[in-house]
Protein backbone atom coordinates (compact mmCIF):
# COMPACT_ATOMS: atom_id res chain seq x y z
CA UNK A 1 0.00 0.00 0.00
CA UNK A 2 1.26 3.73 -0.57
CA UNK A 3 1.49 5.73 2.53
CA UNK A 4 1.14 9.25 0.83
CA UNK A 5 -0.30 11.41 3.37
CA UNK A 6 -1.57 15.13 3.28
CA UNK A 7 1.85 16.40 4.98
CA UNK A 8 4.31 14.64 2.81
CA UNK A 9 2.59 15.96 -0.67
CA UNK A 10 2.52 19.82 1.00
CA UNK A 11 6.56 19.27 1.57
CA UNK A 12 6.77 17.58 -1.80
CA UNK A 13 4.98 20.48 -3.91
CA UNK A 14 6.78 22.62 -2.33
CA UNK A 15 10.13 21.77 -2.97
CA UNK A 16 9.44 20.16 -6.57
CA UNK A 17 7.14 23.03 -7.53
CA UNK A 18 7.39 25.93 -5.25
CA UNK A 19 3.83 24.60 -5.26
CA UNK A 20 1.80 25.52 -2.17
CA UNK A 21 -1.29 23.49 -0.73
CA UNK A 22 -3.57 23.66 2.02
CA UNK A 23 -3.67 20.85 4.65
CA UNK A 24 -7.17 19.90 3.21
CA UNK A 25 -5.90 20.29 -0.43
CA UNK A 26 -2.81 18.31 0.76
CA UNK A 27 -4.69 15.40 2.03
CA UNK A 28 -7.28 14.95 -0.78
CA UNK A 29 -4.29 14.79 -3.29
CA UNK A 30 -2.31 12.24 -1.11
CA UNK A 31 -5.91 9.69 -1.56
CA UNK A 32 -5.97 10.40 -5.09
CA UNK A 33 -2.36 9.75 -5.62
CA UNK A 34 -2.11 6.98 -2.84
CA UNK A 35 -4.81 5.23 -4.83
CA UNK A 36 -3.53 4.99 -8.34
CA UNK A 37 -0.21 4.28 -7.50
CA UNK A 38 -1.65 1.28 -5.56
CA UNK A 39 -3.38 0.43 -9.11
CA UNK A 40 -0.34 1.23 -10.51
CA UNK A 41 1.81 -1.20 -8.86
CA UNK A 42 -0.88 -4.00 -9.91
CA UNK A 43 0.35 -3.46 -13.38
CA UNK A 44 2.50 -5.86 -13.15
CA UNK A 45 0.16 -8.68 -13.29
CA UNK A 46 -0.27 -7.56 -16.77
CA UNK A 47 3.12 -8.98 -17.36
CA UNK A 48 5.12 -6.39 -18.61
CA UNK A 49 8.50 -7.95 -18.73
CA UNK A 50 10.57 -7.29 -21.98
CA UNK A 51 7.65 -4.53 -23.06
CA UNK A 52 9.19 -1.07 -24.06
CA UNK A 53 7.62 2.11 -23.61
CA UNK A 54 6.26 3.75 -27.10
CA UNK A 55 8.51 6.35 -27.67
CA UNK A 56 9.53 6.02 -30.80
CA UNK A 57 13.08 7.20 -32.19
CA UNK A 58 11.62 8.19 -35.49
CA UNK A 59 9.37 10.22 -34.14
CA UNK A 60 11.97 12.13 -32.12
CA UNK A 61 14.26 12.70 -35.38
CA UNK A 62 11.04 14.08 -36.93
CA UNK A 63 10.53 16.26 -34.22
CA UNK A 64 14.15 17.66 -34.02
CA UNK A 65 14.01 18.17 -37.90
CA UNK A 66 10.92 20.34 -37.48
CA UNK A 67 12.48 22.50 -35.33
CA UNK A 68 15.60 22.88 -37.36
CA UNK A 69 13.81 23.78 -40.11
CA UNK A 70 11.36 26.47 -37.93
CA UNK A 71 14.28 28.08 -36.52
CA UNK B 1 -38.72 28.26 -51.50
CA UNK B 2 -37.45 26.12 -48.11
CA UNK B 3 -37.73 26.69 -45.03
CA UNK B 4 -35.14 27.48 -41.95
CA UNK B 5 -36.72 24.37 -40.38
CA UNK B 6 -35.99 21.86 -43.41
CA UNK B 7 -32.38 23.76 -44.04
CA UNK B 8 -31.90 22.99 -40.56
CA UNK B 9 -32.73 18.99 -40.77
CA UNK B 10 -30.41 18.65 -43.72
CA UNK B 11 -27.11 16.77 -42.57
CA UNK B 12 -23.51 17.45 -44.77
CA UNK B 13 -24.42 15.09 -47.19
CA UNK B 14 -27.91 16.22 -48.29
CA UNK B 15 -26.88 19.92 -47.66
CA UNK B 16 -23.59 18.78 -50.33
CA UNK B 17 -25.69 17.67 -52.80
CA UNK B 18 -28.14 20.38 -52.62
CA UNK B 19 -25.59 23.19 -52.68
CA UNK B 20 -24.12 21.22 -55.60
CA UNK B 21 -27.18 21.14 -57.31
CA UNK B 22 -27.77 25.00 -56.66
CA UNK B 23 -30.96 24.26 -54.61
CA UNK B 24 -29.98 25.63 -52.04
CA UNK B 25 -27.46 28.37 -50.99
CA UNK B 26 -24.85 28.16 -48.11
CA UNK B 27 -26.03 31.79 -47.26
CA UNK B 28 -29.58 30.95 -46.49
CA UNK B 29 -28.07 27.82 -44.36
CA UNK B 30 -26.00 29.95 -42.45
CA UNK B 31 -28.49 32.31 -41.84
CA UNK B 32 -30.96 29.66 -40.58
CA UNK B 33 -28.08 28.25 -38.03
CA UNK B 34 -27.37 31.74 -37.01
CA UNK B 35 -30.88 32.30 -36.17
CA UNK B 36 -31.12 28.94 -34.44
CA UNK B 37 -28.45 29.87 -32.30
CA UNK B 38 -29.51 33.29 -31.45
CA UNK B 39 -32.54 31.77 -30.31
CA UNK B 40 -32.14 28.26 -28.65
CA UNK B 41 -27.98 28.61 -27.16
CA UNK B 42 -29.09 30.85 -24.37
CA UNK B 43 -30.71 27.76 -22.57
CA UNK B 44 -27.96 25.44 -24.12
CA UNK B 45 -24.53 27.40 -24.20
CA UNK B 46 -23.37 25.06 -26.24
CA UNK B 47 -20.85 28.00 -28.02
CA UNK B 48 -18.57 29.92 -26.57
CA UNK B 49 -17.31 32.50 -29.37
CA UNK B 50 -20.28 32.79 -32.30
CA UNK B 51 -18.44 34.07 -35.65
CA UNK B 52 -21.51 35.41 -37.73
CA UNK B 53 -19.62 37.96 -39.50
CA UNK B 54 -17.26 35.97 -40.83
CA UNK B 55 -19.38 33.11 -41.21
CA UNK B 56 -21.85 34.63 -43.67
CA UNK B 57 -18.67 36.20 -45.14
CA UNK B 58 -17.93 32.44 -45.66
CA UNK B 59 -21.13 31.44 -46.76
CA UNK B 60 -21.53 34.22 -49.80
CA UNK B 61 -17.46 33.24 -50.78
CA UNK B 62 -18.89 29.17 -51.21
CA UNK B 63 -22.15 30.10 -52.35
CA UNK B 64 -20.42 32.62 -55.49
CA UNK B 65 -17.74 29.59 -56.29
CA UNK B 66 -20.17 27.28 -56.08
CA UNK B 67 -22.47 29.31 -58.77
CA UNK B 68 -19.40 29.50 -60.57
CA UNK B 69 -18.88 25.63 -61.00
CA UNK B 70 -15.97 25.28 -58.59
CA UNK B 71 -17.60 23.08 -56.14
CA UNK B 72 -14.82 22.05 -54.01
CA UNK B 73 -16.22 19.14 -51.92
CA UNK B 74 -18.88 17.82 -49.74
CA UNK B 75 -17.86 20.37 -47.22
CA UNK B 76 -18.38 23.23 -49.34
CA UNK B 77 -20.57 25.95 -47.60
CA UNK B 78 -20.94 23.64 -44.75
CA UNK B 79 -21.63 24.83 -41.46
CA UNK B 80 -19.39 23.81 -38.99
CA UNK B 81 -18.09 24.61 -35.27
CA UNK B 82 -15.37 23.49 -32.91
CA UNK B 83 -14.06 22.99 -29.78
CA UNK B 84 -12.63 25.93 -28.36
CA UNK B 85 -9.03 24.01 -28.18
CA UNK B 86 -8.76 24.30 -31.74
CA UNK B 87 -6.65 27.26 -33.19
CA UNK B 88 -8.59 29.48 -35.13
CA UNK B 89 -6.22 32.43 -36.45
CA UNK B 90 -7.73 36.18 -35.38
CA UNK B 91 -10.32 34.04 -33.39
CA UNK B 92 -10.89 33.92 -29.52
CA UNK B 93 -9.80 30.50 -28.58
CA UNK B 94 -10.29 29.84 -25.10
CA UNK B 95 -9.72 26.18 -23.87
CA UNK B 96 -12.56 26.68 -21.92
CA UNK B 97 -10.54 28.30 -19.21
CA UNK B 98 -10.08 31.60 -17.61
CA UNK B 99 -6.41 31.59 -18.05
CA UNK B 100 -6.83 31.55 -21.67
CA UNK B 101 -9.85 33.86 -21.55
CA UNK B 102 -8.48 36.48 -24.07
CA UNK B 103 -6.25 34.10 -25.87
CA UNK B 104 -6.24 34.89 -29.99
CA UNK B 105 -3.99 32.53 -32.25
CA UNK B 106 -1.81 33.47 -34.87
CA UNK B 107 -2.40 30.43 -37.00
CA UNK B 108 -4.98 27.47 -37.60
CA UNK B 109 -4.85 23.88 -35.96
CA UNK B 110 -4.65 22.18 -39.35
CA UNK B 111 -7.79 20.03 -39.44
CA UNK B 112 -9.34 23.46 -39.23
CA UNK B 113 -7.22 25.08 -42.39
CA UNK B 114 -8.11 21.67 -44.10
CA UNK B 115 -12.23 22.41 -43.61
CA UNK B 116 -11.61 25.87 -44.34
CA UNK B 117 -9.57 25.21 -47.57
CA UNK B 118 -12.57 22.54 -48.42
CA UNK B 119 -14.77 25.47 -48.42
CA UNK B 120 -16.33 24.69 -44.38
CA UNK B 121 -18.16 27.72 -43.11
CA UNK B 122 -17.16 28.40 -39.58
CA UNK B 123 -20.37 29.22 -37.29
CA UNK B 124 -18.20 29.61 -33.82
CA UNK B 125 -15.97 28.01 -31.34
CA UNK B 126 -17.83 25.26 -29.09
CA UNK B 127 -18.52 24.91 -24.89
CA UNK B 128 -16.09 22.26 -23.38
CA UNK B 129 -15.12 21.23 -20.16
CA UNK B 130 -12.03 23.37 -18.81
CA UNK B 131 -8.99 22.35 -20.97
CA UNK B 132 -10.92 18.92 -22.34
CA UNK B 133 -10.01 17.81 -18.37
CA UNK B 134 -13.35 16.25 -17.61
CA UNK B 135 -16.38 14.42 -18.57
CA UNK B 136 -19.17 16.42 -18.04
CA UNK B 137 -18.71 20.11 -18.91
CA UNK B 138 -19.94 21.85 -16.49
CA UNK B 139 -17.59 24.93 -17.14
CA UNK B 140 -17.43 27.98 -14.08
CA UNK B 141 -15.84 30.34 -16.17
CA UNK B 142 -18.03 29.62 -19.51
CA UNK B 143 -21.24 28.38 -18.14
CA UNK B 144 -22.41 24.84 -18.04
CA UNK B 145 -23.11 23.26 -21.16
CA UNK B 146 -26.64 21.09 -20.98
CA UNK B 147 -28.14 18.27 -23.05
CA UNK B 148 -30.50 18.68 -26.09
CA UNK B 149 -32.90 15.91 -24.82
CA UNK B 150 -32.99 17.30 -21.15
CA UNK B 151 -31.62 20.53 -20.03
CA UNK B 152 -31.08 19.35 -16.15
CA UNK B 153 -28.66 16.81 -17.41
CA UNK B 154 -25.13 16.70 -18.52
CA UNK B 155 -24.51 16.48 -22.03
CA UNK B 156 -20.77 14.64 -21.63
CA UNK B 157 -17.53 15.71 -21.95
CA UNK B 158 -15.47 17.43 -22.42
CA UNK B 159 -17.20 18.29 -25.94
CA UNK B 160 -20.28 18.70 -24.59
CA UNK B 161 -20.59 21.63 -26.91
CA UNK B 162 -19.98 20.01 -29.29
CA UNK B 163 -22.30 17.36 -28.91
CA UNK B 164 -24.87 19.29 -27.90
CA UNK B 165 -24.68 21.77 -30.73
CA UNK B 166 -25.50 18.66 -33.41
CA UNK B 167 -28.71 17.43 -31.57
CA UNK B 168 -29.83 21.02 -30.98
CA UNK B 169 -29.21 21.91 -35.08
CA UNK B 170 -26.70 24.47 -34.09
CA UNK B 171 -24.03 23.28 -36.50
CA UNK B 172 -24.18 21.13 -39.19
CA UNK B 173 -21.06 19.13 -38.20
CA UNK B 174 -18.48 19.81 -35.58
CA UNK B 175 -15.35 19.03 -34.05
CA UNK B 176 -14.66 17.37 -30.12
CA UNK B 177 -11.27 15.31 -29.03
CA UNK B 178 -11.00 12.67 -27.22
CA UNK B 179 -8.26 11.70 -24.25
CA UNK B 180 -10.42 9.62 -22.40
CA UNK B 181 -13.81 9.32 -23.93
CA UNK B 182 -14.54 13.47 -24.85
CA UNK B 183 -15.85 12.39 -28.28
CA UNK B 184 -17.53 9.29 -27.57
CA UNK B 185 -18.90 10.60 -24.10
CA UNK B 186 -20.93 13.83 -25.72
CA UNK B 187 -22.03 11.54 -28.75
CA UNK B 188 -23.50 8.96 -26.50
CA UNK B 189 -25.64 11.17 -23.63
CA UNK B 190 -26.66 13.77 -26.42
CA UNK B 191 -27.16 11.40 -29.20
CA UNK B 192 -25.55 11.86 -32.14
CA UNK B 193 -22.46 10.12 -34.07
CA UNK B 194 -18.73 10.30 -32.01
CA UNK B 195 -15.67 9.05 -34.68
CA UNK B 196 -12.46 8.75 -32.04
CA UNK B 197 -10.20 7.37 -34.97
CA UNK B 198 -7.04 5.89 -34.88
CA UNK B 199 -4.54 7.86 -32.92
CA UNK B 200 -1.95 9.60 -35.37
CA UNK B 201 -4.85 9.50 -38.31
CA UNK B 202 -5.66 13.16 -37.63
CA UNK B 203 -3.08 16.18 -37.16
CA UNK B 204 -2.79 17.54 -33.33
CA UNK B 205 -1.19 20.77 -34.74
CA UNK B 206 -2.81 23.50 -33.42
CA UNK B 207 -5.32 21.87 -30.69
CA UNK B 208 -4.61 22.06 -27.05
CA UNK B 209 -3.20 19.43 -25.72
CA UNK B 210 -4.74 17.04 -22.56
CA UNK B 211 -2.03 14.23 -22.85
CA UNK B 212 -0.57 14.03 -25.65
CA UNK B 213 0.22 10.82 -26.31
CA UNK B 214 -3.82 9.68 -25.47
CA UNK B 215 -5.18 12.80 -27.19
CA UNK B 216 -7.39 12.19 -30.70
CA UNK B 217 -9.41 14.81 -32.32
CA UNK B 218 -12.20 13.73 -34.60
CA UNK B 219 -15.50 14.59 -36.03
CA UNK B 220 -19.24 14.54 -33.98
CA UNK B 221 -21.86 14.61 -36.88
CA UNK B 222 -25.53 13.50 -37.27
CA UNK B 223 -24.79 10.69 -39.09
CA UNK B 224 -21.98 8.14 -40.08
CA UNK B 225 -21.86 8.91 -43.25
CA UNK B 226 -21.18 12.52 -42.81
CA UNK B 227 -18.73 11.47 -40.09
CA UNK B 228 -16.91 9.77 -42.52
CA UNK B 229 -17.13 12.63 -45.15
CA UNK B 230 -15.58 14.82 -42.46
CA UNK B 231 -12.58 12.27 -41.49
CA UNK B 232 -11.94 12.46 -45.30
CA UNK B 233 -11.20 15.85 -45.32
CA UNK B 234 -9.05 16.44 -42.10
CA UNK B 235 -6.97 12.85 -41.96
CA UNK B 236 -3.54 12.32 -43.39
CA UNK B 237 -0.07 13.26 -42.39
CA UNK B 238 0.55 17.07 -41.81
CA UNK B 239 4.40 18.01 -41.28
CA UNK B 240 4.02 20.13 -38.87
CA UNK B 241 2.91 17.26 -36.13
CA UNK B 242 5.54 14.46 -36.76
CA UNK B 243 3.51 11.86 -34.48
CA UNK B 244 0.54 12.06 -37.49
CA UNK B 245 0.93 9.02 -39.40
CA UNK B 246 1.70 8.65 -43.19
CA UNK B 247 -0.40 5.57 -43.45
CA UNK B 248 -2.71 6.20 -46.84
CA UNK B 249 -6.21 7.70 -46.20
CA UNK B 250 -8.61 5.40 -48.27
CA UNK B 251 -12.26 6.66 -49.50
CA UNK B 252 -14.37 6.21 -46.27
CA UNK B 253 -17.36 6.76 -47.82
CA UNK B 254 -17.04 3.87 -50.66
CA UNK B 255 -16.91 1.47 -47.85
CA UNK B 256 -20.88 2.69 -46.67
CA UNK B 257 -22.10 -0.21 -48.82
CA UNK B 258 -24.97 -1.67 -46.09
CA UNK B 259 -23.24 -4.93 -46.71
CA UNK B 260 -22.51 -6.71 -43.33
CA UNK B 261 -22.01 -10.70 -45.43
CA UNK B 262 -19.15 -12.11 -43.66
CA UNK B 263 -18.88 -9.57 -40.98
CA UNK B 264 -17.96 -10.99 -37.43
CA UNK B 265 -18.69 -9.01 -34.19
CA UNK B 266 -17.38 -9.40 -30.85
CA UNK B 267 -19.14 -8.11 -27.57
CA UNK B 268 -16.25 -7.65 -25.17
CA UNK B 269 -17.85 -9.58 -22.08
CA UNK B 270 -15.59 -7.87 -19.63
CA UNK B 271 -17.68 -4.40 -20.69
CA UNK B 272 -21.08 -6.49 -20.19
CA UNK B 273 -20.94 -5.83 -16.38
CA UNK B 274 -22.28 -2.87 -14.09
CA UNK B 275 -25.32 -1.76 -16.85
CA UNK B 276 -28.43 0.31 -15.92
CA UNK B 277 -31.36 -1.76 -17.15
CA UNK B 278 -31.77 0.93 -20.18
CA UNK B 279 -28.81 0.68 -21.39
CA UNK B 280 -28.46 -3.44 -21.43
CA UNK B 281 -32.09 -3.47 -22.61
CA UNK B 282 -31.06 -1.18 -25.90
CA UNK B 283 -27.16 -2.23 -26.54
CA UNK B 284 -28.81 -6.06 -26.57
CA UNK B 285 -32.02 -4.87 -29.20
CA UNK B 286 -29.12 -3.13 -31.65
CA UNK B 287 -26.65 -6.30 -30.95
CA UNK B 288 -30.20 -8.22 -32.61
CA UNK B 289 -30.39 -5.77 -34.86
CA UNK B 290 -26.73 -6.57 -36.09
CA UNK B 291 -27.87 -10.01 -36.34
CA UNK B 292 -30.65 -9.43 -38.25
CA UNK B 293 -28.19 -7.89 -40.78
CA UNK B 294 -26.39 -11.03 -41.48
CA UNK B 295 -23.58 -11.02 -38.38
CA UNK B 296 -22.23 -13.32 -36.45
CA UNK B 297 -22.30 -12.00 -33.02
CA UNK B 298 -20.97 -13.49 -29.73
CA UNK B 299 -18.61 -12.53 -26.94
CA UNK B 300 -15.15 -12.58 -27.00
CA UNK B 301 -12.62 -11.92 -23.59
CA UNK B 302 -10.21 -9.46 -23.65
CA UNK B 303 -7.51 -9.96 -20.62
CA UNK B 304 -7.01 -6.70 -18.25
CA UNK B 305 -8.72 -4.55 -20.03
CA UNK B 306 -10.17 -3.20 -17.02
CA UNK B 307 -6.88 -1.88 -16.01
CA UNK B 308 -7.26 0.20 -19.07
CA UNK B 309 -8.90 3.44 -16.82
CA UNK B 310 -5.51 3.17 -14.38
CA UNK B 311 -3.15 3.49 -17.38
CA UNK B 312 -5.27 6.18 -19.12
CA UNK B 313 -5.83 7.94 -15.94
CA UNK B 314 -1.80 7.91 -15.25
CA UNK B 315 -0.65 8.99 -17.92
CA UNK B 316 -3.62 11.84 -18.49
CA UNK B 317 -2.40 13.23 -14.76
CA UNK B 318 1.54 13.42 -15.82
CA UNK B 319 1.30 15.14 -19.37
CA UNK B 320 -1.51 16.99 -18.26
CA UNK B 321 0.50 18.34 -15.57
CA UNK B 322 3.47 18.51 -17.30
CA UNK B 323 1.83 21.20 -20.07
CA UNK B 324 -0.16 23.03 -17.20
CA UNK B 325 3.11 23.61 -14.58
CA UNK B 326 3.95 26.92 -15.29
CA UNK B 327 0.39 28.21 -15.26
CA UNK B 328 -0.11 26.22 -11.98
CA UNK B 329 2.93 27.92 -10.66
CA UNK B 330 1.44 31.27 -11.07
CA UNK B 331 -1.72 30.90 -11.85
CA UNK B 332 -3.68 28.21 -9.79
CA UNK B 333 -6.52 30.30 -8.61
CA UNK B 334 -7.68 30.50 -12.04
CA UNK B 335 -8.75 26.62 -12.81
CA UNK B 336 -11.90 25.10 -11.84
CA UNK B 337 -11.68 23.09 -8.80
CA UNK B 338 -11.87 20.07 -10.46
CA UNK B 339 -9.44 21.09 -13.15
CA UNK B 340 -7.00 22.12 -10.79
CA UNK B 341 -7.39 18.81 -8.51
CA UNK B 342 -6.33 16.54 -11.11
CA UNK B 343 -3.08 18.44 -12.44
CA UNK B 344 -2.16 18.67 -8.29
CA UNK B 345 -2.34 14.88 -8.54
CA UNK B 346 -0.79 14.81 -11.47
CA UNK B 347 2.56 16.61 -10.22
CA UNK B 348 2.84 14.16 -7.61
CA UNK B 349 2.14 11.26 -9.64
CA UNK B 350 5.62 9.48 -9.64
CA UNK B 351 7.72 8.77 -13.14
CA UNK B 352 7.61 5.16 -12.28
CA UNK B 353 4.39 4.78 -12.60
CA UNK B 354 4.01 6.98 -15.74
CA UNK B 355 6.54 4.66 -17.80
CA UNK B 356 4.88 1.55 -16.40
CA UNK B 357 1.57 2.86 -17.65
CA UNK B 358 2.92 3.87 -21.23
CA UNK B 359 4.60 0.27 -21.14
CA UNK B 360 1.13 -1.37 -20.39
CA UNK B 361 -0.79 0.21 -23.26
CA UNK B 362 1.03 -2.54 -25.84
CA UNK B 363 -0.02 -5.55 -23.43
CA UNK B 364 -3.67 -3.94 -23.99
CA UNK B 365 -3.56 -3.48 -27.62
CA UNK B 366 -2.23 -6.96 -27.82
CA UNK B 367 -5.46 -8.55 -26.70
CA UNK B 368 -7.64 -6.19 -28.41
CA UNK B 369 -5.69 -7.46 -31.98
CA UNK B 370 -6.07 -10.85 -30.84
CA UNK B 371 -9.69 -10.51 -30.19
CA UNK B 372 -9.43 -8.80 -33.93
CA UNK B 373 -7.76 -11.89 -35.38
CA UNK B 374 -11.38 -13.65 -35.06
CA UNK B 375 -13.83 -10.67 -35.31
CA UNK B 376 -14.04 -8.21 -37.86
CA UNK B 377 -15.16 -5.19 -35.40
CA UNK B 378 -15.82 -5.41 -31.23
CA UNK B 379 -18.75 -3.43 -29.99
CA UNK B 380 -19.39 -2.43 -26.36
CA UNK B 381 -22.22 -0.09 -25.01
CA UNK B 382 -20.53 3.32 -24.70
CA UNK B 383 -21.84 4.39 -21.26
CA UNK B 384 -23.53 2.22 -18.36
CA UNK B 385 -25.11 4.94 -17.87
CA UNK B 386 -27.91 7.43 -19.65
CA UNK B 387 -26.57 11.40 -19.25
CA UNK B 388 -26.79 11.98 -15.32
CA UNK B 389 -28.01 15.11 -14.01
CA UNK B 390 -26.10 18.19 -13.83
CA UNK B 391 -24.07 19.02 -10.61
CA UNK B 392 -21.57 22.02 -9.03
CA UNK B 393 -17.47 21.07 -9.57
CA UNK B 394 -17.28 19.11 -12.17
CA UNK B 395 -19.53 16.08 -10.72
CA UNK B 396 -23.10 14.81 -11.69
CA UNK B 397 -25.56 12.98 -9.93
CA UNK B 398 -27.46 10.18 -10.19
CA UNK B 399 -31.74 10.53 -10.24
CA UNK B 400 -30.97 9.53 -6.42
CA UNK B 401 -29.14 12.60 -5.65
CA UNK B 402 -25.88 10.73 -5.46
CA UNK B 403 -22.55 11.29 -7.03
CA UNK B 404 -21.65 9.38 -9.78
CA UNK B 405 -18.55 7.75 -10.48
CA UNK B 406 -17.74 8.59 -14.24
CA UNK B 407 -14.49 6.82 -14.05
CA UNK B 408 -16.69 3.46 -13.20
CA UNK B 409 -19.79 4.49 -15.14
CA UNK B 410 -18.01 6.19 -18.60
CA UNK B 411 -14.06 6.16 -18.68
CA UNK B 412 -14.13 2.33 -18.03
CA UNK B 413 -15.98 2.03 -21.47
CA UNK B 414 -14.58 4.59 -23.18
CA UNK B 415 -10.67 4.80 -22.21
CA UNK B 416 -9.45 1.41 -23.21
CA UNK B 417 -9.36 2.73 -27.30
CA UNK B 418 -7.80 5.67 -25.90
CA UNK B 419 -4.86 3.57 -23.90
CA UNK B 420 -4.95 1.30 -27.36
CA UNK B 421 -5.19 4.17 -30.11
CA UNK B 422 -8.01 2.11 -31.52
CA UNK B 423 -10.42 3.77 -33.86
CA UNK B 424 -13.89 3.85 -31.78
CA UNK B 425 -17.08 5.22 -33.30
CA UNK B 426 -19.87 5.87 -30.57
CA UNK B 427 -23.51 5.79 -32.17
CA UNK B 428 -26.98 5.98 -30.39
CA UNK B 429 -28.89 2.67 -30.35
CA UNK B 430 -32.41 4.45 -28.89
CA UNK B 431 -34.04 6.83 -26.01
CA UNK B 432 -34.72 5.33 -22.54
CA UNK B 433 -37.66 5.38 -21.33
CA UNK B 434 -36.98 8.56 -19.84
CA UNK B 435 -36.44 10.15 -22.94
CA UNK B 436 -32.51 10.34 -22.93
CA UNK B 437 -30.11 8.90 -25.45
CA UNK B 438 -28.44 5.73 -25.40
CA UNK B 439 -25.06 4.52 -27.38
CA UNK B 440 -22.72 2.07 -28.03
CA UNK B 441 -19.67 1.83 -29.38
CA UNK B 442 -17.37 -0.03 -32.66
CA UNK B 443 -13.86 -1.07 -32.30
CA UNK B 444 -11.95 -1.47 -34.86
CA UNK B 445 -8.31 -2.73 -36.07
CA UNK B 446 -5.92 0.60 -36.15
CA UNK B 447 -6.43 2.52 -39.23
CA UNK B 448 -9.60 0.64 -39.91
CA UNK B 449 -11.71 3.47 -40.05
CA UNK B 450 -13.73 2.43 -43.14
CA UNK B 451 -14.67 -1.23 -41.54
CA UNK B 452 -15.99 0.45 -38.26
CA UNK B 453 -17.74 3.12 -40.57
CA UNK B 454 -19.30 -0.10 -42.75
CA UNK B 455 -20.28 -1.39 -39.91
CA UNK B 456 -21.40 1.42 -38.18
CA UNK B 457 -23.55 3.10 -41.13
CA UNK B 458 -25.45 -0.30 -42.06
CA UNK B 459 -26.19 -0.42 -38.33
CA UNK B 460 -27.78 3.21 -38.82
CA UNK B 461 -29.75 2.24 -41.50
CA UNK B 462 -31.60 -0.39 -39.79
CA UNK B 463 -31.68 1.32 -36.83
CA UNK B 464 -33.68 4.75 -38.45
CA UNK B 465 -34.65 8.28 -36.97
CA UNK B 466 -34.36 9.09 -33.47
CA UNK B 467 -36.87 10.61 -31.99
CA UNK B 468 -35.41 14.60 -31.76
CA UNK B 469 -34.98 16.65 -29.07
CA UNK B 470 -38.04 19.19 -27.75
CA UNK B 471 -36.67 22.88 -27.89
Amino acid sequence: MARLNGPTVKALALELFDYQFSDADAASVAHIVGAMANYSRRLHAIGLAGLQPPFGYPTMRAEADRIRHNS
Amino acid sequence: MVNHAELLSFDVATLAAKFRAKEISPVEVADAYLERIELIDEKLLAYITVTADDARAAARRAETEIVAGNWRGPFHGVPIALKDLCYTRGTLTTGGSKILADFVPDFDCTLWARLREAGAVLLGKLNLHEFASGATNTNPHWGTCRNPYNLERIPGGSSGGSGAAIVAKLAAATIGTDTGGSIRIPAAFCGCVGMKQTWSRVSRYGVLPLADSLDHAGPITRTVRDAALMLQVIAGHDPHDSTSSTEPVPDYAAALTGDLKGVRIGIITELLTGLSDEVALSFNAALRELRILGTEVEEVKIANIDTASTIATNIMFAEAAEYHEQWMRTRAHEYGHDVRRMLEAGMMTPAVYYVRAQRARAAILAETMKALEKFTVLVAPTASIPAPRIDVGGRALTDSGAPVDMVASVLRFTAPFNVTGQPALAIPTGLSPGGLPLSMQFIGKPFDEATVFKVADAYERARGPLAEPKL
